[in-house]
């Protein structure tokens, strides 16, 4: 036996015995969730986007025309926009067409919100999306339309040596 | 059908040929066929292609910006390391360039991913070598730097974030204030890694001396990126031929001279550190200004060719893509790192225990679907 193997061995068992007392880094989820500020959205006059979160999609239905440039941006890479007619009286919309989300596709890149010329396509926080039903995770453009409720308040915090969710 | 599973077959004598993989916890998603001789290895053959996914030709039937998506899953873990230079490639072909404070955030990036792929492969390595708690501590870090990168890319992994003339967003405005803090905490937590870790005798005399490469052998078989400068060669593609604006920052690339899975380690425990001094510089070079020069329409490649070599979180990553002048590029050939140290690995296991394949697969940071792409 010599002395660095037993400096070693030693030393491993005090700093994992430190940890003991800190606190914990676990994320109780889903008692807490994770507070995420905002999505991802898109300036087209200045073509440069904003950080946020990639999230669920939030469509502006008042200000889309139904101009398609989304699903053709999402074309070859997960083609999982379909613009689809929808009921009522959009003065804006000729065709009253606006996209619809399968998210058992979407691979949240942002592409189709770098498209979208009318700043009517952004995406939001929301981030549970499963289902128990495959159709579900098709998104109509009323359910779109939709502004997801806050749910998150915790942040993830580390300072002097510790970090936590808090 | 003879070897379409994971069997055992008699050779005859006292060797016996084992299949490790494609879906064993211990190999990834590949496979590797190892003769063994009682305890010891007296033949290993590799046999990747099982996330082959055609990476390569998907890309020719997509346009430069639809690319992006496709070309980082193979390493999602390194998202910025491998779309960076298809996208450096992709604008020598475009004829653009990015503004100096997109250069910069590109930078930032692909160091925070360098980060989250070596905290990630640490993770696995503690795991495989028996220390638990070396699994959940890298993993629970790597998660202050994913909620740094999620904050300017806005996914935890997939970013698709640089893109042809620039980067899709700016950086939050308290961004330095965040990283900073965290960089504070992880270097101190660095020197807790190494007293549980490195320092433990337990791991020391599993790693050391185990999978020995020599210099020589190493470059004989085109060895790359933290496994290279293991056995002392200081070779670190941001030094060599500087992209984005690595020659305007210091930092050193950290050799060892032994070249066994114990430096292999500690090289890239140390490449954490150096990481963190180039944000750090970064930081405090950053200026305001534009994110992105604007291209209008489609983008069309002038016809040519282009290559750009970057050093990803596994070693040089390489890109040549050849334009025909059309929307979508002619031909898009990747080289990646994990191919290359695949070859070393059937020269260092054997001769070794079979007890000790585990030390050596994982110590080469080998990542089965970048190498199959």
């Amino acid at each position: 036996m010599n002395y660095k193997l037993i400096s070693g061995i030693l030393g491993a068992f005090a700093v994992g015995f430190r940890n003991i007392f800190k606190r914990r880094m676990t994320l109780r989820y889903p008692e807490e969730r994770l507070d995420i500020e905002s999505g991802y959205t898109f300036d087209a006059k200045s073509n440069t986007g904003s950080a946020g979160f990639k999230g669920r999609h939030i469509l502006y239905t008042d200000k889309c025309t139904g101009c398609s440039l989304c699903a053709i941006a999402c074309e070859n890479i997960a083609d999982c926009i379909d613009m689809v007619q929808v009921e009522g009286n959009w003065p804006i919309n000729p065709k009253n067409i606006m996209p619809q989300i399968d998210y058992g596709r979407c691979v949240f890149c942002g592409f189709c919100v770098d498209a979208c010329p009318f700043d009517c396509l952004f995406m939001t926080p929301e981030y549970e999306l499963s289902a128990t039903d495959k159709r579900k995770l098709v998104h109509t453009p009323f359910q779109l339309a939709v502004f997801p409720e806050k749910k998150g308040n915790v942040k993830l915090i580390s300072d002097d040596g510790v970090a936590y969710h808090d | 059908m003879k070897n379409a599973g994971m069997n055992i077959e008699d050779k005859g004598g006292d060797q016996l040929v084992l299949h490790v993989g494609p879906q064993h916890p211990g190999s990834g998603h590949f496979r590797i066929i190892v003769t063994v001789d009682g305890d010891y290895i007296v033949g290993a053959k590799p046999d990747p292609g099982y996330v082959h996914r055609g990476a390569e030709k998907m890309a020719e039937y997509r346009d430069y910006i639809q690319n992006i998506p496709h070309l980082e899953r193979p390493v999602i873990i390194d998202a910025t390391g491998v779309t960076l230079p298809y996208v450096l490639t992709a604008e020598k072909i475009i004829d653009v360039e990015a503004p100096e404070r997109a250069q910069y955030i590109r930078m930032i990036m692909a160091e925070l991913n360098r980060i989250i792929s070596h905290l990630y492969w640490l993770g696995i390595y503690g795991i495989f070598l028996g220390h638990s708690t070396m699994f959940m501590w890298p993993m629970g870090d790597r998660e202050l730097f994913i909620d740094l990168a999620e904050s300017i890319g806005g996914t935890r992994v997939t970013f698709s974030y640089v893109v042809p003339g620039g980067v899709r967003n700016d950086m939050p405005t308290n961004f330095k204030e965040r990283a900073l803090k965290t960089f504070d905490y992880f270097e101190r937590r660095i020197e807790e890694y190494k007293k549980i870790f490195f320092n433990n005798p337990i791991m020391t005399a599993r790693t050391e001396s185990v999978g020995i490469l020599s210099p020589a052998d190493a470059i004989k078989l085109g060895i790359t990126g933290s496994n290279l400068r293991a056995v002392g060669i200081d070779s670190d593609t941001r030094k060599d031929e500087p992209y984005c604006l690595y020659d305007r920052v210091d930092f050193e690339i950290p050799t060892r001279k032994e070249g066994d899975s114990y430096a292999r380690c500690i090289v890239r425990l140390e490449e954490l550190q150096q990481s963190m001094n180039i944000m750090k510089q970064v930081l405090d070079l950053i200026e305001p200004g534009p994110i992105k020069q604007v291209i209008g329409g489609v983008m069309r490649g002038e016809p040519g060719e282009a290559f750009v070599r970057t050093e990803a979180a596994r070693g040089t990553m390489f890109y040549h893509i050849v334009s025909d002048g059309e929307k979508n590029p002619y031909r898009v050939k990747i080289s990646v790192p994990s191919f290359r140290n695949l070859i070393g690995m059937t020269h260092l296991l054997v001769g070794s225990k079979l007890a000790d394949m585990p030390a050596i697969y994982w110590s080469l940071d080998y990542w089965p679907v970048e190498a199959d792409r």
